[in-house]
């Protein structure tokens, strides 16, 4: 994904100004599309043992999609900064080494995201956990430099553990398992 | 127009100097030595409290004051790390009760300020006539002397072991107290919503605690959201009470439909000392005709609390919360010496209290 | 596998019993077979469908030369130049972490197929009682739940059974044996009547995890307060702070006395030490003197300040 700086420097080249300020709104504009979280339906129907409080469920979608957009510009930047803010505990781990083997390999993943349904199955009196599971519908694209060298459109299911933090919930385990087409 | 420069730079020169003489109360310090009547006399005593010229406003009292310097600057500046000696005098209004020939009676109302707020001080001062020339008569200040001694002192203390944040997800932890609001009370009051009422650590453990409030529109969406700041008991041992007043200025009841509270408690290391009993409590007039609720705090441990903050919340006859004041005390609190304190009252609340609480919030150097 | 596949779709749609349509069919035949060579240098890979995790296994390549082989997975990544005609020999580490992984060999064109990991054997719990603190008797107050990990801290999503036993201070224990739902277990009790540690141990096979909850007195009960003269000040002193189970109230809880007298109201917050809450006041005149611990109130007493 480009930034923002590599555009302007390509707008530069233009040597109309007014072009240039439009070509950077779109730029900007552009980007911001890019890095729009993906859409997440949240499903809390007959939870248990607890039942789910609208404000947690907006949140627990909130940063699960925020958390798709991380790991997708993570797998394709392969730059691990950003995971902290939505991942945590095993989830973080295994993204972070996954991320550092993907850029000695010289490999990046280029995820479309187009949406999750995600259904919540366990939340825990406490409310200090809760599973869910996510049946995404993901184009996953794998390079190897600039080579396309496979590209993945079947539905995936993944389960998921989040947990609390001080102001949002974390993903603490994504798993894929096996997809029911 | 080189020497009209120079001329305009002299004149404006002296124009500064003159302020500042004028700001740093240099003639009230002029006047002093010429006080013509009993307010110039205080009024000038004032001038040096607030430039802490405190030996100069010693030589200024009448030689019939009862007190040496040290008692005065004690008693003026504060000691043993008090509230008043983090205070410095704001102004002073002076105004004569009664006065013959020689002699007159003048109340001072020194308005202290302190990180805390600002701390009213009210006097009645004897000023005598001396020749031409007025002097306070400063009265000798009573310190009670703490008689030396050996106090047992066998207190108890929690301490928190927390998790260690390398441990696995799922390690054994320590939960946070469990609080609960027990009241809660939404009042309108001049160009202001107050939200008030009272909070209770309903655990076995101390907490350490914040109660937040956020003001909500009919559709949901928060109007604003405030905390208790320091209208309340932070720190609460098992079982204790607080009351909380939380104030949203420019805000309008009618705009509010509902409120939503949130209690955070904390687990935090705590004493259980020191004992402060609150004891002669009384609702009365003070010296300005304001009702004010009164008592003595008297700190029944061995160890000083420097800084000491009432806290009261007052009850109507349905015994529902209706205003929560609180006031600092700015002398410190020595083991077993009463120390008088006054916070004020709304004239319409002390028409309709029916019952108060007072709880004591203290502050000591050495105290964690 | 992708190769065969499309050669399938091809054929598919060229099926139509016209002479133009046979007549296609046997040109796209002869124009798959032209260019079988090339497509034959990459050859097609069958892993197993599932593999537990951390175990090592072998996918038979057919071919001959070199190609490149990738293996992508949760938290693993693998490109190596491999020689065709063999085993391609996957270590256990490359598969411990659960989830789908993906087998890439490239020369010319490249082929994939992907395999489930799933978790291996139940070797860690990560064990939640709650709370830590509960008050004795009350109804369906601690939590436990267990989330089952192999020894790679993937989820077990297969069923394994949690045994939950509870061992209290005094009595006897007892066990609830919960199986798991998409690895987690969890069940609910109730607190007994007596204060003190409660340990509850979760148990899968041959793994064990144990937490405790401290279970502590609830509200006092019958706060009883009495006036006993102590020089010039009366001083104020309760019986024992006990709940209705009769379990003390831990020291430094707090007890409030108020006294009302002719010099107005004194109130004292004081906490209790050794099972008691103990207090020094003057008191002027006849007093009226009550008792409360958070907000449950005690008895009332009259003392007289000459007392």
């Amino acid at each position: 994904m480009k930034g923002i700086a590599d555009i302007t420097v390509a707008l530069k080249k233009n040597s109309r100004p007014f072009v240039s300020v439009f070509g950077f709104v779109f730029a900007v504009c552009a980007l911001s599309v890019a890095q729009a979280p993906p859409q997440v339906h949240l499903d809390a129907e007959g939870l248990a043992p607890r039942p789910i409080e609208e404000l947690t469920g907006t949140t627990i979608a909130r940063h699960y999609a925020l958390a798709w957009r991380d790991l997708a510009g993570a797998l394709d930047s392969n730059n691990a900064r950003g995971l902290g803010e939505e991942f945590v505990g095993f989830a973080k781990d295994r993204l972070a080494k996954r991320i550092a083997q993907q850029s000695q390999s010289g490999l990046h993943v280029r995820i479309v995201d187009h949406g999750h349904q995600l259904k919540a199955l366990f939340y825990s009196t406490d409310g200090a956990s809760m599973q869910l599971v996510d049946h995404a519908q993901l184009e996953i694209q794998t390079y190897d430099g600039s080579k396309l060298i496979d590209t993945q459109n079947t539905p995936h299911e993944y389960m998921i553990l989040m947990t609390p933090g001080a102001d949002r919930w974390y993903v603490r385990d994504l798993e894929e398992v096996s997809a029911k087409p | 127009m080189k020497w009209g420069l120079a001329l305009f730079l002299t004149i404006a020169t002296l124009v500064l100097v003159a302020i500042a003489w004028f700001q740093s109360g240099g003639m009230k310090q002029h006047a002093m030595f010429s006080a013509t009547t009993p307010e110039a006399a205080v009024q000038a005593l004032m001038s040096d409290i607030q430039s802490h010229n405190y030996q100069r406003a010693f030589a200024s009292l009448d030689p019939a004051s009862d007190t040496d310097l040290p008692s005065f600057i004690r008693d003026v500046a504060g000691s043993d790390g008090s509230l008043r000696t983090y205070a410095s005098l704001q102004s002073a209004d002076v105004s004569p009760l009664h006065a013959n020939q020689d002699e007159a009676v003048v109340r001072v109302r020194m308005n202290w300020s302190s990180a805390v707020g600002s701390l009213d001080d009210v006097r009645d001062l004897r000023v005598r006539r001396e020749g031409s020339v007025w002097r306070v008569v400063w009265p000798k200040p009573a310190f009670p002397a703490v008689p030396p001694q050996v106090v047992s002192v066998n207190y108890l203390r929690w301490e928190v072991i927390g998790r260690n944040t390398s441990q696995a997800w799922g390690s054994q932890d320590v939960d946070s107290p469990k609080v609960r609001i027990t009241s809660m009370n939404a009042i309108s009051r001049p160009g202001r919503v107050v939200i008030l009422g009272e909070v209770e650590n309903e655990d076995t453990i101390p907490a350490y605690l914040n109660v937040n409030a956020t003001l909500l529109k009919a559709d949901g969406s928060p109007i604003e959201e405030e905390g208790s700041f320091d209208m309340i008991s932070h720190v609460l041992l098992p079982k204790q009470v607080s009351p909380y007043r939380i104030d949203f200025p420019g805000i309008r009841m009618e705009d509010v439909k509902s409120v939503r509270m949130d209690a955070r408690a904390l687990l935090v290391p705590a004493s259980a000392d020191p004992v402060i009993a609150i004891t002669d409590q009384a609702v009365s007039k003070d010296g300005l005709n304001r009702n004010v609720l009164k008592g003595d705090l008297i700190n029944q441990s061995g160890r000083p609390v420097n800084i000491a903050q009432v806290l009261a919340a007052y009850y109507d006859d349905s015994g529902k919360v209706i205003w929560v004041s609180d006031g600092y005390v700015d002398q410190a609190l020595m083991p077993q010496v009463p120390v008088p304190f006054a916070v004020d009252i709304p004239n319409d609340i002390a028409q309709r209290l029916k019952n108060y609480r007072v709880i004591v919030n203290h502050y000591s150097r050495t105290s964690s | 596998m992708m190769r065969v596949t499309t050669m399938f779709l091809i054929m598919t749609r060229t099926r139509s019993g016209s002479f133009y349509g046979r007549a296609r069919l046997l040109a796209v035949a002869a124009l798959c077979f032209c260019f079988l060579p090339i497509f034959a240098s990459a050859a097609d890979l069958h892993p197993p469908a599932t593999v537990e995790a951390g175990q090592a296994f072998s996918i038979p390549v057919q071919g001959s030369g070199e190609a490149t082989f990738y293996l992508v997975g949760p938290d693993h990544i693998v490109k190596r130049t491999v020689k065709l005609g063999g085993d391609l020999e996957i270590q256990s580490g490359e598969v411990s972490s659960a989830g789908r992984y993906q087998a890439i060999l490239c020369d010319s064109s490249c082929t994939f197929a992907s395999f489930q990991v799933n978790a291996a054997q139940p070797a860690h719990l990560s064990f939640f009682l709650h709370p830590s603190r509960v008050p004795v008797s009350t109804p369906n107050s601690i939590d436990a739940t267990a989330f089952v990990f192999d020894r790679y801290f993937n989820l077990v999503l297969t069923p394994a059974v949690v045994d939950f036993r509870i061992t209290p201070a005094s009595g006897a224990g007892f066990s609830q044996r919960v199986p798991t739902h998409h690895g987690v277990a969890w069940m609910r009790t109730s607190s007994t009547a007596h204060e003190g540690r409660v340990q509850v141990t979760a148990v899968v096979g041959s793994v064990e995890e144990a937490r405790v909850v401290q279970q502590v007195a609830a509200e006092a009960c019958r706060l009883n307060v009495r006036a006993v003269p102590s020089g010039k000040m009366i001083a104020l002193e309760t019986d024992p702070v006990r709940d209705c189970s009769g379990n003390a109230l831990p020291d430094g809880t707090v007890v409030s006395f108020t006294t009302i007298d002719s010099a107005g109201k004194s109130t004292v917050d004081t906490p209790i030490k050794k099972g008691i809450a103990r207090t020094e006041i003057s008191v002027h005149g006849r007093a009226h003197v009550s008792v409360a611990c958070g907000v449950i109130e005690g008895n009332e007493i009259a003392v007289n300040g000459r007392l």
